[in-house]
């Protein structure tokens, strides 16, 4: 029975309210729908209620009420996720962590923050920046996603070629376990005897446990920034430049690619002033030591040259640079003149596979008849390809979720992952058999039990039903010389 | 199962790795004890598989199991609570798969990070970890012990480097955890978990690795200061800028000394490298410059050789590792210089900036350098006593059996995460084959 018909518990809701308060407390039908859903609108499920702490006390005592009645929990921060990870396919309790959203301390000696989960990942950079730091990790929907959600989810961005991924920059984190244990892991102090639970944490989406404050590193701002952008008349030629930019020792901070499709949707939108017969634009952004910039920055565009770029432009301030990355980030809008839904895709291939995976992905939309669009960090082999269907022509959906698993099993052939920097969540907890073997589900399912006994720690998310994930399995043992010594 | 006579292992060892591969020899297995305890056996693995079959043999006869890389780190942890089987895994070293424009490696756990830099610098890429005392070491080794040096300030440790990890779980399962792609987030971060885990979780057998470009430029430069305050305070200036060295040490007059390659006439000092493009290189020991100047630093040029020569440094019969807060190097390396003086014990002292990580040897002037094992266990206490406000930690790193049983190397660890750290140990290792009672909480 769908979780969003029934009418919650009273008691449970009254049991609630005592530790929350009535109005950190939401149990409406309207109210619960809202949350039924994060930005992957396939995956719906509204919770039976949903809490709004204000402090990891009240986590720990829902979460001890929760274990107590058997019921799931979901944990949610801004609810930007692309995976249906912050939704509750069981119904359950959802716990919202918009509330929890300060600024506990910045503390620049030591180069770290401490911050509750609700807190927005961009507005940390703004509060450090006018002192020369920043919160490297910048997933795309910065400007509203949560730091806790960042964390949960280890997510990327753009930048994440040189600065690396959310897990590289979170030095501790307070979480509230499934057994309702509030522990701390890690700390200001970046290394600490016994084993790294920190780094296991964050991106368990909130398998292991309910993350209600952070300690993350502080980068100092970079002394120059130098973007460039670089027209090519195909993504072989534009691929074949970003191999030369890496072979010449150079990590740029971002390096982008927009395919053809997306540079037509592009300059038929807003128009980024793209050149005409451009059929791949790289975006190219070094930051660093001013000098080691210029000399970079020189290099790149001589490369650019070497690999037939059609133009190749340089900004030399900031507003200059927001014109650059305008196409970029225009791109999710434009999507929306190319097609009338759209499935978007987040998987990775060596960086040297980029060419093939490009013939391998036209091979699959010529299969199906349908359109895909491509916007991705090249730099890092990270794939964001956009299918393109429409719901209202029979049959498009199938084929468009067709092409979707055939896309992943081309980058998982390659030597790829099929998720980079989204997460599982829901949508690909499927896909995980495909890329691991029996005996490393039953690795990760069993430390999921170490963490979450219970089962009650947002469940059907991460990890698939799958044999290698129950309670009794375990994998082959390799065989042992016959008859030798016993 | 009742536990089956020496001999009959010997040949299912045999049978599993090769007549030529087990070693039951005494003088042998005495060079291989572990803190004193010596193993029954030494097994030399040349292939995944026969670690795995060793491994399933060790916890269906349970034979307490501890992995050995080079061997040079063996001495990082408690005395172990029993041991029979050293698992050697030096053969399996093996680059498997390196694609150099991927700037990434897979290679097999017993390969020298120095036979690994070879390999790399072919196509201009290394591995950046310098952990000591250097180059000899495995990569498993160095994975396993969360050993780093000072290019930690600029590429992390074997926590970010590590992308994906096959490893031996102790029943003999080959698991695998993690990708072979610079960016992954599918399932659990499992190398996480293995890095810094000593083996006791399960037996590092395959790494891939990130890694990155050998830069055009490169250069080093040592400060002398006449305090280690002003030194200090030179850190934290270049700390915040927007200067991006590669190494930032605070150096005792010890430490300086032996970066210098003379006698030490500083009270302490900070060498820094830098590795860039020529025209950065110049512009940041320049910017370098300006600000030492400021906190009356004077400089002199070091050679590459001076690293090594300060990693060497650390490997006298008592080595501590001392983590605080970045931002409290200073204080911490004073505090460390009070507590040697009030022993009457040498001290050389490193810190590397950024990881907030103090890497002091002691030794005493008579005899075999050892200081006492109750004066140690003294200091030691009081350190970890002033550390604890500020989650810091102390870890004996290395030291003769004689201290390791007056004190505890690793130091308390929060009762909350240690109760998950059993867990897991629990889990992963029910029967404690896996190297029992060398890491933290007794695990």
């Amino acid at each position: 029975m769908p979780a969003d018909s029934s009418a919650p518990d009273p008691s449970l809701i009254r049991a609630l309210e005592g530790i929350l308060g009535a109005r950190g407390v939401v149990s409406s039908p309207e109210g619960r729908l809202t949350y039924e859903c994060d930005m992957h609108t396939f995956y719906k499920g509204a919770p039976d209620v949903v809490v709004l702490p204000q402090s990891t006390e009240q986590v720990a005592a829902v979460v001890r009420l929760c274990r107590e009645r058997g019921l799931p929990i979901v944990p949610r921060g801004s609810g930007t996720g692309l995976i249906g990870g912050a939704m509750a396919p069981r119904g359950g309790v959802m716990v919202s962590m918009t509330r929890m959203n300060r600024i506990l301390e910045v503390d620049l000696p030591n180069r770290c923050a401490t911050v509750e989960p609700g807190l927005i990942n961009l507005w940390l950079s703004n509060a450090t920046r006018p002192s020369g730091w920043f919160f490297a990790p910048d997933p795309s929907s910065q400007m509203v996603s949560s730091i806790g959600g960042n964390a949960s989810t280890n997510a990327g961005g753009p930048h994440c070629l040189k600065y690396g991924i959310t897990v590289n920059h979170i030095l501790g984190l307070q979480v509230v376990t499934g057994t309702g244990d509030i522990v701390w892991l890690g700390g200001k102090v970046p290394e600490r005897p016994g084993y790294d639970l920190t780094g296991v944490v964050v991106g368990a989406e909130g398998t292991l446990g309910l993350i209600t404050a952070v300690v993350v590193r502080l980068t100092h701002v970079p002394e120059a920034v130098r973007t460039l952008l670089a027209s090519f008349a195909s993504i072989e030629d534009a691929s074949e430049a970003v191999s030369a930019i890496v072979a010449a020792g150079i990590i740029p901070a971002a390096l982008e690619m927009i395919d053809e499709v997306m540079v037509r949707a592009i300059e038929e939108g807003v128009g980024a002033g793209y050149p005409k017969g451009a059929g791949a634009v790289l975006l190219i952004e070094l930051d660093g030591p001013r000098a080691e910039i210029e000399a970079q920055s020189a290099r790149v565009e001589a490369l650019c040259w070497d690999h037939a770029a059609l133009e190749v432009r340089v900004a030399g301030d900031e507003a200059e640079r927001a014109l650059l990355w305008k196409g970029r980030k225009e791109a999710a809008g434009a999507v929306g003149r190319l097609t009338a839904n759209w499935l978007l895709q987040d998987a990775v291939v060596p960086r040297s596979r980029l060419p093939q995976i490009m013939r391998e992905m036209r091979e699959i939309q010529e299969r199906h008849g349908l359109v895909l669009a491509n916007v991705f960090h090249a730099g890092d082999g990270n794939l964001h390809p956009i299918i393109c269907y429409d719901e209202n022509v029979p049959g498009e959906l199938e084929r468009a979720k067709q092409v979707n698993e055939e896309l992943l099993r081309a980058c998982l052939a390659l030597g790829g992952t099929v998720t980079g920097e989204h997460g599982v969540g829901l949508d690909k907890a499927k896909n995980l058999p495909h890329q691991f073997a029996a005996a490393d589900l039953n690795f990760m399912a069993r430390l999921r039990r170490v963490f979450d006994p219970h089962g009650i720690m947002n469940p059907d998310k991460l990890l698939p039903s799958h044999p290698a994930c129950g309670e009794g399995f375990r994998p082959a043992r390799p065989e042992l010389p016959r008859g030798a010594w016993v | 199962m009742a536990a089956s006579p020496s001999a009959a292992i010997t040949r299912a060892l045999e049978a599993i790795a090769g007549p030529g591969r087990v070693c039951a020899e005494a003088s042998a297995l005495a060079g291989a004890a572990v803190d004193g305890v010596i193993p029954r056996w030494i097994v030399r693995a040349a292939a995944v598989e026969q670690v795995a079959r060793v491994l399933a043999l060790a916890s269906s006869e349970s034979l307490a199991v501890a992995p050995r890389g080079a061997g040079s780190s063996l001495g990082l942890g408690a005395p172990p609570r029993r041991l029979d089987l050293v698992l050697d895994l030096s053969r399996l070293d093996a680059v498997l798969d390196y694609v150099p424009e991927d700037m990434v490696a897979s290679v097999q756990a017993g390969i020298s990070l120095d036979a690994l830099a070879g390999r790399l610098g072919q196509y201009g890429q290394r591995l950046p970890l310098d952990p000591a005392p250097g180059g000899m070491r495995s990569v498993g080794g160095v994975l396993a012990t969360a050993a780093s040096g000072p290019l930690r300030v600029r590429y992390g440790t074997g926590r970010d480097l590590l992308l994906g990890v096959r490893f031996v779980q102790a029943d003999g399962v080959i698991t695998w955890g993690g990708a072979r792609v610079v960016k992954s987030v599918t399932g659990y971060d499992v190398p996480k978990l293995l890095v810094g885990s000593l083996g006791t979780l399960g037996v590092i057998v395959e790494a891939t690795l990130r890694l990155h470009p050998i830069t055009s430029a490169w250069g080093a430069w040592l400060w002398r200061f006449d305090a280690v305050p002003s030194a200090a305070a030179f850190i934290a200036a270049v700390v915040d800028s927007a200067i991006q060295p590669e190494r930032v040490v605070l150096l005792d007059g010890a430490a300086a000394a032996v970066a210098a390659g003379e006698e030490a006439r500083a009270e302490a000092a900070v060498a820094v490298s830098v590795a860039s493009t020529a025209e950065a290189v110049a512009a940041q020991r320049e910017a370098l410059g300006a600000l030492a100047t400021r906190h009356d630093g004077r400089a002199s040029e070091i050679g590459a050789g001076a690293w090594a020569r300060l990693s060497e440094a650390l490997t006298g019969p008592v080595v501590l590792r001392l983590a605080g807060e970045p931002a409290r190097l200073g204080p911490w390396m004073v505090s460390l210089a009070h507590v040697a003086r009030d022993g009457g014990v040498d001290l050389l002292s490193i810190g590397e900036a950024g990881g907030g990580v103090i890497r002091a040897a002691l030794r005493t002037r008579a005899g075999a350098g050892v200081p006492a094992p109750s004066w140690l266990a003294g200091a030691v206490a009081s350190l970890r006593a002033s550390l604890e406000p500020e989650g810091g930690s102390l870890v004996v790193e290395r030291a003769p059996r004689a201290v390791k049983d007056a004190l505890d190397v690793w130091g308390p660890v929060a009762p909350e995460a240690l109760a998950l750290m059993r867990r897991l140990k629990s889990e992963f290792d029910p029967a404690g084959i896996l190297n029992p009672g060398r890491f933290v909480g007794g695990l």
